[in-house]
């Protein structure tokens, strides 16, 4: 058997239920429980979540500014199916760690025409890219309590991976200034 | 997915390459799909994965220490921190990703000793002092390195630097927190984190770059926002804040030269690049065990990757990409 890293998952976190899953990144995974349990793995080593989604990158269908203003784009065939879709979007150039965020779902004939939809429905921002996806193709994680604790919560009692648990440690270079003598040795 | 990559033959090339410069003089991310020149992509894609590779062998000095660390704490730290890396790994190869080039293409570059990575994990962690200089020293010369490329042009390598930068404070705080214990401890605690920091200060510096003269890449990936600052720019950024804080612990630096000059920049005396080019052509003194240790873990979890898709195959009617 030839190797293989598996397919490409991408990754929706979402950090506290009031905030939309936004897009973080992909693993690799066999199937959708795999990509979950490596999401959480590879996403979830802080606090701040509360639920992930996963989806194959290859049902996917994106869309920048830039090609939504050279016009139509064809929207891939294995998706170009009636029914539910969920809408992703950007809408900042702002330094973040994340992607698109969830704006909502809408029943559409194609990705294409979701996308359509959404550019009428959704005009409180300007959007600097798009992604649909069909909501057949969306795992997710439980939402009951016992599975968001599992899964969660341990992050949280973690303290000793966040930066703040050191304090202050040393003497910081800003107090240091000034300050001559490279040779203490 | 990925978009359209320009060449200087194309007819339209130099319009769009003057409108796709002034997106990024705007401030603006370019995103899997823009427009983008295909040199652009070919050094973000080498940039990229080498950064993916260096986290993944990063873990291999750091990793050896985990069963030998003196106190539950202290192990608790270090898996952490390891596990980390494993996921900053993670995040970069899904950036390259973005670009068209594959999961298995990477590995394969790395595997086979085609691809590069960081020249400073070819070197051995001898002590226990090793873990908390390198938190310190290599943790902190990346950290300058990704704080730059947390600004770069193209949206998923910059998110997954500002992801990362994020978690190597942590890395940086506990190896400082650990030398500066060490330091202050008892004379063989202090003789053997001084000995570490003498063999880590030089590759730390290294691990930063060649001089910009020395630079081939830097002026194009600077014009079009891949890097913000130059290799002896971030260097300097290191050293004024590092000399200064292990000075202050009464430890000493393994250079003469040192000094801070009227500006208040702290100059170092003359790097070894031979010893550079030496390590990064292949020869340093852990580059075969490394490469060993990579291979022998792909080798060894094929029935792993065989046996969760032969599960997938039979369970689930995803199609298998390639
Ligand atoms: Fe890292
Ligand atoms: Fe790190």
């Amino acid at each position: 058997m030839s190797d293989t890293q598996w397919p490409r998952w991408e990754v929706f976190k979402q950090d506290t239920p009031n905030k939309p899953h936004q897009a973080v990144g992909s693993v690799h995974a066999a199937d959708p429980l795999h990509a979950l349990l490596t999401a959480r793995n590879v996403f979830v080593r802080r606090p701040q979540a509360v639920s992930l989604w996963v989806a194959p990158a290859s049902a996917i269908f994106s869309v920048t500014q830039e090609e939504l203003a050279e016009g139509p784009k064809p929207s891939p065939e294995s998706t170009g199916v009636a029914g539910a879709y969920l809408l992703f979007r950007k809408t900042s150039h702002k330094r973040s760690m994340t992607f698109v965020d969830y704006v909502g779902q809408l029943e559409a004939p194609s990705p294409q025409a979701a996308l359509e939809q959404a550019l009428r429905q959704f005009t409180d921002a300007e959007a600097l890219a798009w992604w649909v996806i069909p909501a057949s193709s969306v795992v997710r994680s439980e939402e009951s309590p016992e599975t968001v604790e599992s899964w969660f919560a341990p992050a949280k009692e973690k303290t000793y991976k966040q930066q703040s648990y050191y304090g202050v440690v040393g003497t910081h270079t800003s107090k240091l200034r000034g300050r001559g003598g490279a040779d203490e040795s | 997915m990925p978009g359209k990559f320009g060449t200087p033959t194309d007819p339209d090339y130099a319009l769009r390459l003057a409108e796709f410069e002034a997106r990024i003089a705007r401030g603006e991310k370019i995103e899997p799909g823009d427009w983008m020149p295909e040199e652009y992509r070919r050094q973000l894609v080498r940039m990229i994965s080498q950064h993916a590779h260096s986290e993944v062998v990063g873990m291999l000095p750091e990793g050896a220490w985990i069963t030998r660390a003196p106190s539950l704490k202290r192990k608790m730290i270090l898996i952490a921190k390891v596990q980390d890396e494993a996921g900053h790994g993670q995040y970069l190869y899904h950036a390259a990703e973005t670009l068209g080039i594959s999961r298995e293409e990477m590995l394969e570059a790395l595997l086979s000793g085609r691809a590069k990575y960081s020249s400073i994990f070819n070197y051995p962690t001898l002590t226990w002092a090793d873990i908390g200089t390198i938190g310190w020293l290599v943790d902190g010369a990346a950290i300058k390195n990704q704080t730059m490329l947390a600004q770069c042009s193209y949206g998923p390598y910059s998110r997954a630097m500002v992801r990362i930068c994020a978690e190597e404070t942590f890395h940086h705080k506990q190896g400082k927190e650990m030398v500066i214990a060490y330091a202050k401890g008892t004379p063989k605690q202090r003789q053997m984190a001084q000995d570490a920091i003498n063999r880590w200060w030089w590759p730390a510096l290294m691990m930063l770059g060649p001089h910009d003269a020395d630079s081939p890449n830097s002026e194009v990936l600077i014009r079009w926002g891949v890097k913000t600052k130059s290799n002896d720019t971030v260097r300097q950024e290191f050293i004024n804040e590092h000399a200064p804080e292990i000075l202050a612990t009464g430890l000493s630096l393994p250079d003469p030269e040192l000094h801070q000059d009227p500006q208040g920049n702290w100059r170092h005396g003359p790097i070894n690049w031979e010893e550079f080019w030496s390590v990064v052509g292949g020869n340093g003194p852990m580059n075969k065990e490394r490469l060993e240790a990579r291979r022998r873990a792909h080798t060894e979890g094929a029935w792993v990757r065989e046996a969760l898709e032969a599960y997938a195959a039979k369970k689930s009617p995803i199609p298998m990409a390639v």
